[in-house]
């Protein structure tokens, strides 16, 4: 039958029309994001991935002045065991106003590590041992007058030259710009374990 | 075209009927229980599981962190109850800590991964199974089953149902009741059932509001489509 | 110029849709039956959505692939929901396509000027077979190791290449995971594209020569004096909002068997799918999907393996050259009610002939299956002599509708 031309019997209601399309449309929307969005969740990280997330480290290996490195989320994750000689140097190093940023403005940690120690418990330190300059490991250089006669101790990258202190903060003169950053983590002392939970948002690793 | 639909239907209900063949055929009759299938029994299932069948079997997709936000089960709970000390932690897989090299030593082969056994074997089974244990001298465990006749395992539910003699004597009775003992039983298996398919708790608490949207769009586009069919005489 | 001046001079996208929607008129006298079509087309995108988002977890190895597969049930957000809309579409789209076959049969859509459209329809449905049959491999359960062989060791039948055909599907000598790595290949790429293009000359082949109908009478016979047949309707927006609805019936079955009955009863989602692959421990049956289950009943109601393998291949085969074996000038079995009862008896041998293909081969099923498979092939040999002389009604003039 002939469509275009009708009758004003058969007049379409337009209005209606109009109000039964919009919400077809809506609802067909929604049925529509009910189904892309699962999918599109399902490529999120498996819960696999998600357990391989975290890392449980052990500190009854790690001697006073010792360090400790392990891989968590492929990544190498340091734990120093500071001496009270190596926590005094932390305020030596801002008395002689060698770091650039010795009260971690910059986010580099997360907020309960926002202190001189960089860390939740002073004698601990956890961080990830990676250069913030162009991203190469550090060496661990916590002997006085090692990388230079002037040496705290601390942490030096082979790469371009790079200085920490031994809370890995940024020393003047280094290519790094930022301290290095440490992850969020949980430590129990009594049970001698530090679990690496996730890397702090705001924090940029080189 | 009515008459399709009724053939159709026909059809289906000859396949839901077909569908159990497969292993009504074989083996003694299996006993079929009624199971209460609620996060209480699964929970009470999952103590059970962990305390006397985890030595052996695993159930290595399932993980522990699922039975807490899937069942409602406090970490708390799930660390004191479930987990093994032997150094899993939270979000590992469920496996058991029998090694396999120890467990062909000892049994001959691996005790099963049962993550899937109620899928495949099937509730009644499982149950009955675990119900059918008999002591039998002539065989090197000193176990035997009706439902899967000289297999490897020892009725480590024995402490609880009690032992029996090939013909049903009773031998030694166990800790629980007869029927506690089965309430135990269902609720192995109703935590097994839950391990086959943890999706059930999601599934039954989105359904009702996936088939409502469904339900809502069918309405509207049944409405749309009457309004443009006016036309067509 | 306006946006849509510049663009209809340079797309051809606006003359397809007026040829092919907005302009494409349908008889108006469509059933339940035509709802088929479109929902095929949403299952195919829908398999294809889902079947690319479990295909990034599948892990093709003789040892990781059972794991990673139900892994995705377990480790993965939704992979629950991919993996059932998956495997729950399979047996879905099965269903559609033997709606979509009946009301070919029934209304002699595959009659003159049709039958290229039922030969491409057709040869779909036996790649959707191809491609279910690669697919239920993949997850390197205990029913896919041993279907995998017993399907493959089938090939061995062909004469002269035979074994060297089974070696080269397989890989080797068996099923292993350099089976899974190949059948894998076919299942996302070669056979699911040769799915596509199928579908997309099915359509066009269709609208080359205009739909059927129900009463089997051509609505281009009569035209108004618009030009377009009186009986026919525009498919936009006529069908395309009748078959939104279709769709929103359709996804709440859908929807209610992934979330409340996801492996229905076991149908969709055999048991031994649910134990790995062992390949020192066959099935006590090997039995097919149910959609593929009344051939291989009929293969081996013939206690011959070589004519049990013939017999099927036939009864596979036989349909395509149904357009020929139907020689009534009247198309519908609306108007012919010898060949429409033929036909009824046809479809219930075929759900009788599924069940039978579900059952161990016991002695008490023999004497049914052997009559099953002779049902079948009878339809087909009759057809040719009843169609030819058997009374029938006149189709009427104009089509049988009524407003709704």
């Amino acid at each position: 039958m002939s469509d275009e031309t009708q009758d004003s019997k058969h007049a379409p209601n337009v209005t209606r029309r109009r109000f039964l399309t919009a919400l077809v449309t809506v609802s067909g929307a929604a049925v529509a994001g009910t189904i892309a969005i699962p999918m599109v969740k399902s490529l999120d990280p498996t819960a696999a991935a998600a357990a391989l997330a975290t890392t449980t480290i052990d500190l009854s290996p790690i001697e006073p002045g010792m360090q400790m490195v392990a891989l968590w989320q492929e990544k190498p994750v340091i734990v120093v065991n500071r001496t009270p000689e190596m926590l005094a140097t932390l305020d030596e190093a801002e008395q002689k106003g060698i770091l650039k940023d010795p009260n971690c403005n910059v986010p580099q940690q997360p907020p309960y590590c926002k202190n001189k120690y960089r860390s939740r418990v002073p004698e601990w330190y956890v961080g990830i041992k990676i250069c913030n300059h162009l991203c190469c490991i550090p060496h661990y250089r916590p002997k006085k007058a090692s990388v230079a006669p002037w040496w705290l101790g601390g942490f030096h990258c082979p790469c371009h030259g790079s200085m920490y202190d031994l809370s890995a903060r940024v020393i003047k003169g280094s290519p790094a710009p930022h301290n290095m950053a440490v992850p969020e983590y949980d430590i129990d002392v009594a049970k001698k374990t530090v679990v690496v939970t996730k890397m702090y948002p705001l924090a940029h690793l080189c | 075209m009515k008459k399709y639909v009724m053939w159709a239907g026909m059809a289906l209900g000859l396949f839901a009927g077909s569908a159990s063949g497969a292993f009504a055929d074989d083996g003694p009759q299996l006993l079929t229980p009624h199971y209460t299938y609620n996060a209480k029994t699964i929970i009470s299932g999952a103590r059970l599981f962990a305390t006397n069948c985890m030595a052996c079997h695993s159930i290595k997709f399932m993980r522990y962190e699922f039975l807490t936000h899937d069942l409602g089960m406090s970490r708390a709970d799930v660390q004191k109850d479930i987990m093994l000390p032997t150094g899993s932690t939270f979000k590992d897989n469920m496996t058991s800590a029998m090694p396999t090299q120890m467990a062909h030593k000892w049994f001959g082969l691996p005790p099963p991964d049962l993550s899937q056994m109620v899928r495949y074997k099937g509730q009644d089974w499982i149950y009955t199974y675990l119900l059918s244990f008999y002591q039998d001298p002539k065989r090197p465990s000193g176990w035997n089953n009706h439902v899967f006749p000289n297999v490897a395992m020892p009725d480590v539910l024995a402490p609880y149902g009690g032992i029996v003699n090939e013909h049903g004597k009773l031998l030694r009775a166990g800790d629980e009741s007869p029927q506690k003992f089965k309430e135990q039983v269902t609720d192995i298996v109703a935590f097994l059932r839950f391990v086959s398919d943890p999706s059930v708790v999601q599934r039954h608490d989105d359904g009702p509001w996936v088939l409502g949207l469904l339900a809502f769009f069918t309405i509207v586009a049944y409405f749309l489509k009457k309004e443009y069919w006016k036309e067509v005489k | 110029m306006s946006f849509k001046e510049w663009f209809v001079k340079r797309s051809p996208v606006p003359e397809m849709w007026r040829e092919h929607m907005a302009e494409y008129y349908a008889p108006k006298n469509f059933n339940i039956f035509y709802y088929a079509g479109s929902l095929l087309l949403l299952m195919v995108v829908l398999q294809f959505l889902s079947g690319f988002l479990v295909l990034a977890h599948y892990i093709p190895t003789a040892q990781g692939a059972y794991d990673s597969v139900y892994g995705i049930m377990y480790d993965v957000h939704y992979g629950w929901l991919m993996q059932y809309m998956h495997v729950d579409g399979v047996s879905l789209i099965f269903v559609l396509l033997y709606v979509h076959m009946a009301r070919g049969m029934l209304y002699g859509s595959y009659r003159s000027p049709r039958e290229l459209v039922w030969i491409i329809g057709y040869t779909t449905y036996l790649a959707f077979m191809a491609e279910a049959f690669f697919g239920y491999v993949l997850p390197y359960s205990n029913l896919s190791y041993w279907a995998g062989t017993v399907i493959t060791s089938l090939l061995k039948s062909i004469p002269f290449i035979g074994g060297w055909v089974t070696t080269l599907v397989r890989g080797g000598p068996g099923m292993s995971g350099d089976t899974l790595n190949r059948f894998m290949a076919l299942h996302v790429t070669l056979v699911f594209l040769v799915i596509v293009g199928l579908i997309v000359f099915h359509i066009l082949y269709l609208h080359k020569v205009g739909s059927n109908n129900p009463d089997g009478i051509e609505i281009k016979a009569n035209k108004g004096p618009d030009g377009h047949p009186v009986d026919g309707i525009p498919f936009h927006p006529y069908y395309s909002v009748k078959d939104l609805f279709g769709f929103g019936i359709w996804l709440i079955i859908f929807g209610a068997i992934i979330f409340y009955a996801p492996t229905f009863h076991h149908i969709f989602l055999e048991r031994t799918m649910s134990t790995p692959a062992n390949p020192l421990k066959s099935l006590p049956d090997v039995t097919p999907p149910w959609y593929l289950s009344p051939f291989y009943a009929m293969l081996r109601s013939i206690p011959n393996k070589t004519a049990g393998i013939l017999l099927m291949v036939f009864a596979v085969l036989v349909p395509f050259v149904l357009p020929w074996l139907d020689r009534n000038p009247v198309k519908s079995t609306r108007y012919r009610p010898v060949t429409r009862v033929l036909l009824i008896i046809f479809f219930i041998n075929f759900f009788v002939l599924a069940y039978l293909g579900e059952q161990p081969p016991l002695p008490k099923y023999f004497f049914v299956e052997r009559l099953g498979a002779f049902i079948y092939v009878a339809f087909f040999l009759l057809l040719p002599f009843v169609s030819k002389f058997e009374p029938t009604r006149t189709p009427p003039a104009r089509v049988r509708f009524h407003a709704h």
